[in-house]
């Protein structure tokens, strides 16, 4: 792995019990570098996309995440590896209802020894980022599909990630609203280098990225 | 642990959080009212015999002589010998003895009922020197007669008349609203003891079927450790043999006859029952919120929880809401106490601890002791109560472990 690769995966495979979803597949993204994972619905993009993040655990392969080896983690240590490295942006935002906007862009911090002010200071920035300032107190229930978006990506966004996993974020939203969260996802990249992984089947979002890789029945083809 | 997450799930999450706390609040409130109710009925129980001044009394049944003139004793209440009444003042648990005289005094105008009483004891029927109406009570050294209200005033008598009685003459110092302050031993005429115990020792037909000596009496009120009761009770029976007459608030527990009354066991089994039901509601409830919330602990997992964080998240509101239930079951549980309140008892008396002759009015009617079911909730039975709904919030809080480390978030966030 050279030095400015942040995530790299060898020879990943993932079964479920005799269905091989992910079939011996080798990705490397490097520092800052924004790329987009195409291919058909079902050929195991989001499969791949949840082992290299931690989310799951491979049949076979590794995977070397910010230099550190994942695969031998126990839960819990993966789970502060993700929040110390990893942002996730899901299609359907995956917002816990019962917390405001700022609340949830906090979520990661709740665990953390930290004041309450400081949280609400840091979740606030990004929402201003995320011209949602105005909306810091209302519920997930108040706010609109775009907004609900900005939401999660100021939560994926509040430890600083290395690398965010984006999983058909625009998938819910209608194509003006899914235009201004890839604007916002390309300024992220090109303002805070953060790597991105975004898994998309529509082919004019994936030539936005730097660099594309194709997945065809569980195999990178491209 | 993060409050306001709490908070706002307990606030946001109405429905799940009513229904959690108030299904556990029903169990914990029939846990607390099941053992408050078994509890009044062991208080209404002590009532007969806390108002003669006694834990415990005593008698020995006999014979009644057939020839029913001057003093005789009831058949109920025969003769205690000073020596059996030492050995049971010497008796482990016995903290006082009130000695009395119960005679059927059957002169020639009229048939009554005598109580020969220590006028300064402070156990026994000296206690009825608070239900004085007219006069004074008894004092020591003199040989004088308290008359019953009631009776004084059906028969026309009044202080300072001069009654006979078996053919001794004692002048009436007082009345005494005895039949209101007491159901046992109730007597027309009050007596010294020693009077009592002269017209006892005297008489031909009484000691021709229970011979009486100086210093013997028919009646014993003790008052004794309540820990210690029972086993008294089968000292008392050893002492004065297979006729002999106890009764403890246990004996007046078993002539309630309500479920709650006749076993501590039966209060056990349903309060444990009321515990499995409020146990089972806060699981069920629970590991609803788990299959509910399973996305949510999967985002939080993502987001980087580890299995701890989420537990204790979890556990913290399980807790919460256990102890808001268990405030809510004494709140219910008070309101039922205070509707119980209102509910009257009714304590048979048994014929031989209050005997009348069967041919005197009223002789052959039961006596109840009525009273309103003294029920309260002690601040310890609801300090367990919410310690018990804390426990059962913490129990859960195994089952959530075990459920929540099982969820993966890859499996629950694999988008639709």
């Amino acid at each position: 792995m050279s030095r400015s690769t942040i995530l790299s995966g060898m020879d990943l495979s993932k079964k479920y019990e005799t269905l091989e979803v992910v079939k011996g597949v080798s990705i490397s993204i490097d520092k800052g570098e924004f790329v987009c994972l195409v291919g058909k619905s079902g050929c195991g993009k989001t499969t791949l996309l949840s082992l290299l993040s931690g989310l799951e655990r491979p049949t076979k392969g590794n995977v070397v995440l910010n230099g550190k080896k994942i695969n031998g983690a126990t839960e819990d240590e993966l789970a502060l590896f993700r929040r110390e490295n990893v942002g996730f942006i899901f299609q359907s935002f995956n917002l816990i209802p019962t917390l405001s906007a700022w609340e949830n862009v906090a979520l990661p911090l709740f665990p953390m020894k930290m004041t309450g002010d400081e949280r609400r200071r840091r979740a606030s920035e990004l929402l201003d980022q995320m011209e949602l300032g105005q909306r810091m107190d209302h519920l997930p229930s108040a706010l609109s599909g775009g907004e609900k978006q900005r939401v999660a990506i100021a939560r994926a966004l509040i430890n600083h990630p290395k690398i965010v996993f984006a999983d058909e974020p625009t998938g819910n939203l209608d194509s003006a609203t899914g235009d201004a969260i890839m604007d916002i996802l390309r300024r992220l990249h090109r303002e805070e280098g953060v790597a991105i992984l975004m898994v998309t089947h529509e082919a004019e979002l994936a030539e936005q990225a730097d660099r594309l890789i194709r997945m065809h029945d569980g195999e990178v083809i491209s | 642990m993060n409050l306001r997450y709490l908070r706002n799930e307990l606030y946001y999450q109405k429905r799940r959080t009513l229904a959690a706390v108030i299904g556990l609040s029903i169990g914990i409130a029939l846990l607390i009212i099941l053992n408050a109710l078994s509890m009044a009925y062991r208080r209404a129980a002590q009532v007969p015999l806390q108002e003669i001044g006694a834990d415990v009394t005593v008698q020995r049944s006999g014979n009644v002589p057939k020839d029913l003139t001057g003093a005789v004793f009831p058949c109920s209440a025969v003769t205690i010998r000073n020596e059996e009444v030492k050995r049971i003042e010497a008796l482990p648990g016995v903290r006082g003895v009130g000695k009395a005289v119960l005679l059927w005094v059957f002169d020639p105008d009229r048939a009554w009922i005598v109580l020969g009483v220590e006028q300064k004891n402070a156990v026994g029927p000296a206690i009825l020197s608070a239900s004085v109406t007219e006069g004074r009570f008894l004092e020591e050294g003199k040989s004088e007669a308290l008359v019953e209200v009631a009776y004084a005033r059906q028969f026309g008598m009044k202080r300072g008349d001069t009654l006979s009685v078996a053919g001794r003459e004692f002048p009436v110092v007082g009345l005494v609203d005895a039949s209101r302050a007491t159901k046992l031993a109730v007597a027309n005429v009050y007596l010294p003891l020693a009077d009592a115990q002269d017209l006892a020792g005297s008489s031909k037909p009484l000691q021709s079927v229970s011979p009486f000596d100086p210093g013997d009496v028919n009646l014993l009120f003790i008052k004794a450790d309540q820990e210690k009761i029972p086993e008294l009770a089968a000292s008392l029976r050893g002492i004065l043999g297979k006729k002999a007459t106890v009764a403890t608030p246990d004996s007046f527990l078993k002539l309630l006859g309500s479920l709650f009354a006749l076993s501590d066991k039966f209060t056990m089994a349903a309060s444990l029952i009321a515990i499995i039901v409020a146990v089972l509601i806060a699981f069920k409830t629970m590991a609803g919120n788990i299959a509910e919330r399973a996305k949510e602990i999967g985002i939080l997992k993502a987001v980087g929880w580890t299995n701890h964080n989420v537990v204790v998240q979890l556990l913290t509101e399980s807790v919460v809401q256990c102890f808001l239930a268990g405030l809510l079951g004494i709140l219910i549980a008070l309101a039922a106490a205070f509707g119980l309140g209102f509910m009257q008892v009714s304590i048979p008396i048994p014929w031989d601890m209050s005997p009348t002759p069967h041919f005197l009015p009223g002789g052959g009617d039961q006596i109840f002791k009525t009273l309103r079911l003294p029920i309260h909730v002690p601040w310890t039975l609801a300090a367990f109560a919410v310690l018990l709904s804390i426990v059962i919030g913490g129990m859960t809080g195994a089952l959530l472990g075990r459920h929540t480390a099982k969820i993966k978030p890859s499996e629950v966030l694999r988008h639709e």
